[in-house]
């Protein structure tokens, strides 16, 4: 089954993961769409007509002035005001210093939105983002898209 | 979308695009969207399954009084 | 559109379809405001021509006979959204 202007099909349904652990000992990763990436690192490819298939490492501990944001599909006014209306990187080094979660991972994780090619994002994208989750040893992840 | 993409457990927001944690400088907004997302973690029942959460209109109107606070 | 859908496109040298893509892309979706993109980006770059200014063609040329088709192509969709950022008119939500 095709939704009307989706290119994503998709029939199966994971099950629920369990909790392994309290919340307040759980790592959390953080996954976002919004093209937020560190100031220096390599602009996401905003103009290619196919998308960009690459992801940035965004480290937990980085401020928003640290970071910037290279897209060109949803409005950044707010963002620009706030980064943690779109990534609340702030919001989540609170929970962990108060201790609602057991601590973040050291790197979250983002990438843009547009990517024409859903098999390629799959074969490649999201696989490589799925081990790089993993190789942080990440109890939860919080995805958001932008 | 969301329905069609079935994503294990899913916070809805009703925000427009590049704001899904609330209005800029709402930290009690941004905190609380992300707190139900994780208590959703161990409250969900079956996978698939959409949290509704929260209402724009209230939050934008708070958010206008935070940043009328912060500028005066 | 998917990208079989423009595969297929390009084997039954379907170009209308080849441009709608372009316009949707370059028009955020929007296909007519997609081929008044394209336009303003060639009204701009006529515009930074017309009075003749220096260019640097050793450059120009140097970068067209030393890089591979695929980064010149890129090149293309980079100066198309360059030339629109410098006109002013930015339709776009976010940012290069």
């Amino acid at each position: 089954m095709s939704a009307i202007g989706s290119m994503i099909t998709k029939s199966d349904v994971v099950p629920l993961a369990p909790m392994r652990r309290p919340l307040a000992d759980s790592r959390l990763t953080f996954v976002s769409t919004a093209g937020v990436q560190p100031i220096g690192t390599l602009p996401f490819d905003v103009v290619h007509p196919v998308g960009d298939y690459t992801f940035r490492r965004v480290p937990s501990s980085a401020t928003p002035a640290d970071l910037e944001i290279h897209q060109l599909k949803y409005p950044t006014d707010g963002a620009h005001r706030d980064l943690n209306v779109i990534f609340p990187i702030e919001r989540l080094q609170e929970l962990a210093r108060e201790n609602v979660v057991g601590g973040l991972t050291q790197d979250f994780f983002s990438f843009i939105g547009y990517n024409m090619d859903p098999d390629l994002l799959e074969r490649t994208l999201a696989e490589d983002l799925a081990r790089a989750v993993a190789d942080e040893q990440a109890d939860l992840a919080l995805l958001a898209p932008a | 979308m969301t329905e069609h993409i079935k994503p294990l457990r899913a916070v809805f927001v009703p925000f427009r695009m590049g704001h899904h944690f609330g209005v800029p400088f709402h930290v009690n907004a941004q905190r609380r969207i992300i707190a139900e997302a994780l208590d959703f973690v161990r409250t969900a029942t079956h996978s698939g399954q959409i949290l509704d959460l929260l209402r724009w209109a209230d939050l934008r109107r708070e958010g206008a009084q935070i940043e009328k606070q912060q500028k005066s | 559109m998917s990208l079989a859908h423009l595969r297929d496109a390009l084997t039954a040298g379907d170009n209308e379809t080849l441009i709608r893509y372009v316009r949707l892309h370059v028009g955020d979706g929007d296909e007519v405001a997609g081929r008044r993109e394209i336009d303003k980006a060639w009204v701009q770059a006529l515009t930074v021509l017309l009075d003749l200014p220096d260019v640097d063609r050793a450059f120009v040329l140097e970068t067209l006979r030393t890089r591979d088709h695929a980064t010149l192509a890129h090149l293309f969709f980079s100066l198309h959204f360059h030339l629109v950022q410098q006109s002013g008119e930015w339709i776009h939500d976010g940012d290069l």
